[in-house]
């Protein structure tokens, strides 16, 4: 008896030890983690991202913020904030030791203030910081010290219209120094400059969602007059709300309306073209799945910025819902973290989102603080299975994926990495097994025909001496119910001769 | 001649498609037994097709299980068919009796019933570029079924073929009537139900004050 006991105590020191290990992180979070299965149902997860701590204006010492807008993390590991209400822009490094302000620049003699900047992006090849100084309705362009080189204002060409406003909220430059302004009046796409200030037109509109509206104002369009045309309404494109640029020169743009879901995240050529459309966009749901589970709002989400992480990873901020989704460059949802509320790790108004190593840092403009999120060891295993999965390393991929699932045995993914690699080992029996649990039914196809080929290739004599037998004996049968060999005993009081 | 039994008129019938009938309805063979076990084994191939395809085929949302669409689509659907038809075929001077409508209805089916199955057996041993196979057969099975069930309304109301294809037309839009009826039906009665209960919800409140 006492030795059981012994053993039992021992079993339940040991499962204490394991679990102790085994933290689960999800505890630890203000929000429940989620992620979507294979039908678009929410389901349970652990935590890819934890909320570390906050941080305000108060504790970097330079007074608190006041609306803040935008976050820019520059390539030299300085954090710029637009500091909206306060005219400002400040600069820290990444532990938020404050480094200094710029409140006034110097352009040809005379000084320039701020008034409600938006945007603030810092050019990785030349080292210039560009402003979008949106109440002045100017982008401004300087060095590090605030000299103005260059301002970029409201172009006066035929191709802008002039009865439009000019308030640039976000900006970026390309490796040619092309500036790239998202201005919000405009809906054909983000206003482009060279690097000498010309306009040269605008880049990367979005698309009119096909709507039956729209396919029916078409039709009147074709059988009305000229005079007509240019009385009814428009039919026009929601124009972008933020951007981000990645090394190889491709840009991300964001759409942060609720009503459309055409072109919601567009990855754009430098020809403006959307090369997600390639990669089968119509199948890729950025954003909650209306109705989140989860969530107490069924509202669609509301993009409202995007950031690319270190291994291409898409970091998609949604005002409606205070969550951010994490994406990989396939496109495939890692995670999910956030809400709406006032604790740690819950936002009022996210404004923006940046990334550094395995941190994501969020602004929230009504909390006026920027909350810290560090990559758990949960997501730093899906980071790196989901890497090498991407890179096409399946079978390397096969550990990683399998530590996954002991985190988080609902993360579809990782059954699919691991039937993968599987199926490049030809174990296409396991493969099955796995394709079959995260109810991938063209995966699981191919794994079939692998493992139908292997079978008649291993049994082969014996399907052939199986069916020989079968038509020996179907023969047999025959001939002996026609002598009447055989005679079922329904049949034993018919008639005889019929 | 022809002299088999009830069972093996069902063979008869079914490779017959022209005379089967006839010859069927001549010898008075049709058995009511077969008939039931043909629609049970209808209402266990529409689960069959459903839930036991090959993995690799199916795409539909299996988290849940409900039977109820699976009896409607094979007793309810069935009943109405025939109950319809027998309605209808009155008012054409149609001699077939409900009992021989129901039994013509259900050998007629087992063609589509067959064929469905030995899909449904296929499609674990096929791919999905052999799935050109597989509709082969539930084509032929449907096809089949479709002639057995002309022959077979023919033969039970000794009628043309025109007349045969108005009456079946004319089935049709009778199911749809009595299946819109029953709805009607099933929602008053739920309508009913909820004022009754609400009133014994009230009493049971005003009793308790």
């Amino acid at each position: 008896m006492s030795g059981l006991k012994k053993l039992l105590s021992l079993v339940s020191a040991a499962a204490i030890t394991v679990s102790a290990f085994a933290v689960n992180v999800s505890a630890l979070e203000t929000y429940d983690p989620y992620s979507y299965d294979r039908w678009g149902d929410a389901v349970a997860s652990q935590a890819g991202y934890t909320a570390e701590k906050y941080i305000d204006g108060e504790m970097i010492g330079c007074g608190n913020f006041y609306e803040p807008a935008d976050l820019f993390i520059s390539h030299d590991n300085l954090m710029y904030i637009a500091d909206r209400g306060n005219n400002r822009i400040v600069i820290t490094d990444l532990d938020f030791n404050f480094i200094k302000e710029m409140t006034e620049f110097r352009y040809n003699g005379e000084t320039l203030t701020l008034k409600g900047p938006t945007g603030v992006y810092v050019d990785q090849y030349t080292g210039n910081i560009y402003i979008c100084d949106t109440d002045n309705d100017r982008v401004l362009k300087c060095d590090t010290e605030g000299n103005v080189d260059r301002m970029f204002t409201k172009p006066e060409n035929e191709l802008y219209d002039q009865s439009l406003t000019y308030k640039p909220s976000k900006v970026l430059v390309d490796k040619a120094g092309n500036v790239y302004i998202v201005v919000k009046s405009v809906n054909k796409g983000a206003v482009m400059f060279n690097s000498e200030g010309e306009f040269l037109g605008f880049y990367g509109a979005n698309r009119v969602e096909q709507t039956a509206e729209v396919l029916a104002n078409a039709f009147w369009n074709l059988i009305s007059t000229e005079e007509q045309r240019s009385r009814s309404a428009k039919q026009t494109p929601i124009g972008f709300t933020n951007f981000d640029i990645d090394d190889d020169g491709f840009i991300f743009t964001v759409t942060d309306s609720q009503e459309v879901n055409t072109d919601l995240v567009k990855k754009l050529n430098p020809r403006g073209d959307n090369i997600l459309d390639s990669l089968g966009a119509a199948d890729m749901q950025f954003g909650d799945n209306p109705p989140a589970y989860y969530s107490i709002y069924s509202k669609n989400s509301s993009l409202t910025d995007i950031d690319l992480g270190p291994n291409g990873e898409l970091n998609i901020l949604d005002f409606e819902h205070g969550r951010i989704f994490q994406y990989d460059k396939e496109c495939w949802l890692l995670f999910i973290m956030g809400g709406k509320g006032y604790q740690l790790g819950l936002f009022q108004s996210a404004a923006a989102i940046e990334s550094h190593d395995n941190h994501i840092y969020v602004l929230d403009s009504r909390k006026n603080n920027i909350t810290i999120f560090t990559r758990t060891v949960f997501g730093e295993i899906v980071t790196e299975a989901a890497n090498l999965y991407n890179d096409g390393l399946y079978e390397e991929s096969l550990e990683p994926w399998q530590n996954v699932l002991k985190y988080d045995g609902n993360y579809r993914r990782a059954y699919i990495g691991i039937g993968n690699a599987l199926y490049n080992k030809y174990q296409y029996k396991d493969a099955m097994k796995y394709f079959k649990i995260s109810i991938s039914r063209d995966r699981y196809n191919r794994a079939f025909e692998g493992y139908r080929d292997e079978w008649l290739k291993e049994n082969y004599m014996k399907c052939i001496v199986v069916i020989v037998i079968l038509v020996v004996l179907i023969i047999v049968y025959k001939q002996l119910r026609k002598r009447r060999k055989i005679v079922y005993p329904w049949e034993k009081n018919r008639k005889a001769g019929v | 001649m022809l002299d088999l039994t009830r069972g093996q008129f069902v063979k008869h019938v079914i490779m017959h498609p022209f005379e089967g009938f006839e010859d069927l309805r001549w010898k008075k063979a049709g058995s009511m037994r077969i008939a039931i076990v043909v629609v049970c084994l209808l209402f266990i191939q529409q689960i069959a097709y459903e839930r036991l395809y090959g993995f690799q085929y199916y795409s539909d949302y299996d988290k849940m299980f409900n039977i109820v669409p699976y009896i409607f689509k094979s007793f309810i659907l069935f009943g109405t068919w025939v109950v319809a038809n027998w309605a209808m075929c009155t008012l054409f001077d149609g001699e077939g009796s409900m009992k021989n409508i129901f039994i013509n209805s259900a050998y007629a089916l087992i063609p589509y019933v067959a064929a469905y199955l030995i899909g449904t057996v296929m499609s674990h041993f096929l791919i999905k570029d052999e799935y050109v196979f597989i509709q082969a057969v539930e084509i032929i099975g449907l096809c089949w079924t479709f002639v057995l069930l002309i022959s077979g309304i023919k033969a039970v109301h000794q009628f043309s073929l025109g007349k045969t294809l108005a009456l079946m037309l004319l089935t049709l839009v009778a199911m749809i009537a009595m299946l819109f009826l029953l709805v009607l039906l099933l929602t008053l009665f739920q309508q009913v139900l909820i004022f009754i209960f609400s009133i014994y919800t009230e009493l049971s409140y005003r009793i308790r004050v």
